[in-house]
């Protein structure tokens, strides 16, 4: 199959699961229909597709910015236009999975910030709440809406050798990409009609109303009509265009920390025609920034008051605050035993494999194996502050061990994993690249998960790293109904 | 005894300001050892004042004024009941070590056995618990009782000699300070033991026959640190003396940025005088409730100017950098 056609002699099979091929001459039957249309395109017409969806998204302002660099730093987010497929089964299970996870978290968090059971018990050291950056003991005792702390998730997922889902993070406080997501699936719609009449994919266009849906079954009570707004850090971001794009879709403000004030407690925003009041707040700041009298002082994107003004129930947060303690890398360690706590049940999708640093045994064997596992930084996200071994120079490790003998609660170690990989266009011919997906998760008067997520895509050859400040792209995902 | 406390605050901005917002931390706890009778608090300009508990028992207070304004004045005024102190022992059994570590284990006192803003080993927190030889040793109550002693000895009170922010690390290269940073160290180097050590914000009443080094009728700071069998004990480096009677407490906290008196912030280019005046004054019997609070004409008055702030980068700097969050 594989050396008949021109399109795939680049395309070589290694330990890594693929997406597309089972072995050198079987494909997944999932992906005969889509080799086959892609191959039966005249010459030059693949190109000339892909230059149609960089112009759209270049003409819809589908940027991103890249930290850490001086020079222009706002790009488009790479697409790849080979749509990734996930077949109907493997869907069940994954929802199965992030259903149980998603509830089991938020029940931690409802324990740890009132009697704090879990810890009582012993199953979560309380050691590893309290030390954690993201722990926010201005929440304890506090009543949050319906309970639900974490209203947005998106979880990582990766795909071992075997072909395993399994979970390689949560993103429990502002996760982002759901709007690459949904751009991704209209420009795919665009340029492939037919192919995409001929797999029954599972929508998710309705995702900005399960959102809206979401955020209004969390109003404080006695606001049936609540004003809803999206807050956004500001244009500097590097998700600015998604919460802008958030906002319009739901057909509510965006506003940033400037454009409201808290009066007795009660939240207003500024208009041209006075103050209007504010019910829910889809925030996309960060704890630490948001009210500078109760969190960092420093803070000038926050509102003065705003926790006051949560405090006493006259306006909701989503997500609430001190999320962020339950996707703290250590604690993940943890959620296995968190779900079979809190729910009595195994967890569906397991964990990888974690090495916690304040452990003496565990950090005497990650010193010495360095150069094989990956090491990150609990509270980081987006590939930043994280060694990967096998890439590595004897400085960076040198580094790591540094920094890791000064402050090991700072780090967690994993082995290198090998993602799967799935075929992308590279040039004219299909290469195979390690893909993770993130699917985003509601919580709001029940769980709700588009079938989907965004796919993203390590670009460069090898490449292990996904996010889209390290060079990572993105592709279509499509869940089919059978 | 019962005293009736006027802690007065008072801010004056050079320019008028707007959206000012506020925290008051100077309700007077009720619990072991002393009950808040009677709590008033004034505010002018006039404004809504809201309140809450904390999930330490402190009673917080808030409000917010969205008008100009060029000053603001705080008044609040309480009537405390204090319990005469049962004085603890010189020492524990030989056991407390143990002992302590198994509560520690069984209870949720983490939050006051971790390092904290203030309340940190630095390296220069670490030379000093040498230098003291404040270690494991004995029992950890008469560890206490001797580094009250040693850290009396060891600083000199000087008011005004730090910053309310200042890091105990400034405190320690000059061997001189004042309430907080004796409190700071002391709680850092009670810590670093792995004795759940907290701060203690409140007012210390000095009688006419009493020495104390601290300065009479302002807010003052303490330690409570946690012993098996008596609980949270009380110390006062700053005077060498054991919290008791004359102690009456406002907020419990990890350190001082837990329980500022007040903590607010304003729109507008302007900056701000803080005058802080406070009386306690003391009686055998509760004062008629109907009767008004002594006015006295003799307040201490502290005057303290807000100090120039060091160069910052410029605020599109900061904001450009906070936005740079993701995750």
């Amino acid at each position: 199959m594989k050396t008949q056609t021109p399109a795939l002699k680049n395309y070589t099979l290694d330990h890594a699961y693929d997406e597309m091929f089972v072995d050198e001459s079987r494909l997944h039957s999932h992906y005969e229909p889509l080799l086959e249309h892609f191959t039966s395109l005249p010459p030059g017409e693949l190109k000339r597709r892909k230059q149609t969806a960089d112009m759209s998204f270049l003409n819809q302002g589908i940027t991103f910015t890249v930290y850490g660099r001086d020079e222009g730093t706002e790009r488009i987010f790479p697409y790849d236009l080979l749509p990734r497929i996930i077949t109907s089964n493997e869907w069940d299970k994954i929802e199965r999975g992030l259903t149980q996870r998603i509830t089991a978290l938020n029940l931690f968090l409802r324990d740890i910030y009132h009697e704090g059971r879990i810890l009582d018990d012993g199953v979560v050291p309380r050691e590893v709440v309290y030390s954690c950056k993201q722990f926010r003991r201005q929440m304890r005792g506090l009543q949050v809406p319906r309970n639900v702390y974490i209203t947005v998730v998106g979880t990582d997922l990766i795909r071992l050798e075997n072909g395993e889902f399994v979970v390689l993070e949560d993103n429990l406080r502002v996760p982002s990409g759901v709007s690459y997501m949904l751009t991704n699936r209209r420009v795919m719609k665009r340029l492939f009609p037919q192919l995409f009449q001929r797999y029954a994919v599972r929508p998710i266009e309705h995702y900005t109303q399960a959102l809206l849906g979401t955020l209004r079954a969390l109003a404080p009570e006695g606001r049936p009509e609540p004003n809803i707004v999206v807050l956004t850090p500001g244009v500097f971001n590097s998700a600015y265009f998604e919460h802008a794009y958030l906002a319009r879709q739901m057909g509510i403000e965006l506003v940033e920390g400037r454009d409201l004030l808290v009066h007795d407690n009660v939240v207003y925003m500024r208009t041209t025609t006075g103050l209007r009041r504010v019910d829910v707040i889809y925030r996309r700041v960060d704890d630490d920034f948001i009210d500078p009298i109760s969190f960092r002082p420093d803070s000038m994107l926050g509102v003065p008051g705003l926790f006051n003004a949560y405090r006493a129930g006259n306006v909701t947060l989503s997500n609430a605050f001190g999320t962020g303690v339950a996707d703290d890398k250590a604690l993940y360690a943890y959620v296995p035993q968190i779900i079979k706590y809190s729910l009595g049940e195994d967890a569906v999708l397991n964990n990888v494999e974690t090495f916690l640093l304040t452990n003496p045994t565990h950090r005497q064997h990650v010193l010495q194996n360095l150069d094989k596992l990956v090491v990150k930084a609990v509270g980081e996200s987006g590939g930043y502050g994280m060694l990967i071994g096998p890439h590595s120079t004897k400085e960076q490790r040198e580094e790591f061990a540094r920094r890791i003998e000064a402050d090991p609660r700072n780090y967690i170690a994993q082995p290198t994993i090998t993602f799967s990989r799935a075929p992308c266009m590279v040039d004219d011919l299909l290469e195979p690249r390690h893909v993770d997906l993130r699917p985003y998760i509601l919580f709001g008067d029940k769980v709700t998960i588009v079938p989907g997520g965004l796919t993203r895509v390590a670009l460069k050859k090898g490449s292990l790293v996904v996010n889209s400040s390290q060079g990572g792209g993105s592709k279509d995902t499509w869940v089919l109904s059978q | 005894m019962y005293y009736s406390i006027r802690h007065l605050t008072k801010f004056l901005y050079g320019s008028a300001v707007s959206e000012s917002m506020m925290e008051t931390r100077m309700h007077p706890r009720s619990d072991t050892t002393q009950r808040c009778l009677t709590f008033h608090l004034s505010v002018s300009p006039r404004c809504r004042v809201f309140g809450y508990r904390d999930h330490l028992g402190n009673h917080v207070h808030h409000f917010d004024i969205p008008g100009e304004h060029q000053q603001l004045v705080i008044v609040a005024e309480s009537l405390v009941e204090v319990q005469p102190a049962l004085l603890p022992p010189a020492f524990l059994a030989p056991d407390a070590w143990k002992e302590l570590d198994a509560m520690i284990e069984q209870g949720d006192y983490w939050e006051m056995l971790l390092p904290s803003e203030f309340a940190a080993p630095t390296d220069e927190l670490m030379k000093l618990a040498k230098e003291l030889d404040v270690r494991r040793k004995d029992d950890p109550l008469m560890v206490l009782h001797e580094l009250n002693h040693k850290l009396y000895e060891y600083f000199d009170y000087v008011p005004k000699s730090t910053r309310v922010d200042s890091p105990i690390d400034e405190a320690i290269a000059r061997r001189q300070g004042v309430c907080q940073d004796f409190a700071h160290v002391m709680i850092a180097l009670v810590r670093q033991m792995g004795i759940p050590c907290r701060y203690v914000s409140g007012y210390l009443h000095h009688g006419r026959e009493d020495h104390d080094r601290s300065s009479s009728d302002a807010t003052h700071a303490w330690v409570e640190a946690l012993m098996p069998h008596l609980g949270w004990v009380g110390f006062d480096p700053t005077n060498m003396l054991m919290a008791a009677e004359r102690h009456i407490r406002t907020a419990i906290g990890r350190d001082y940025a837990d329980v500022p008196p007040t903590k607010g912030i304003f729109r507008g280019d302007a900056g701000s005088e803080l005058t802080v005046a406070v009386r306690v004054t003391p009686s055998e019997e509760p004062p008629a409730l109907d009767q008004e609070m002594p006015v006295p004409e003799d307040w201490s008055i502290l005057v303290e100017k807000a100090q120039q702030p060091p160069p910052a980068p410029t605020a599109q700097q900061i904001a450009f950098a906070q936005m740079q969050q993701q995750q």
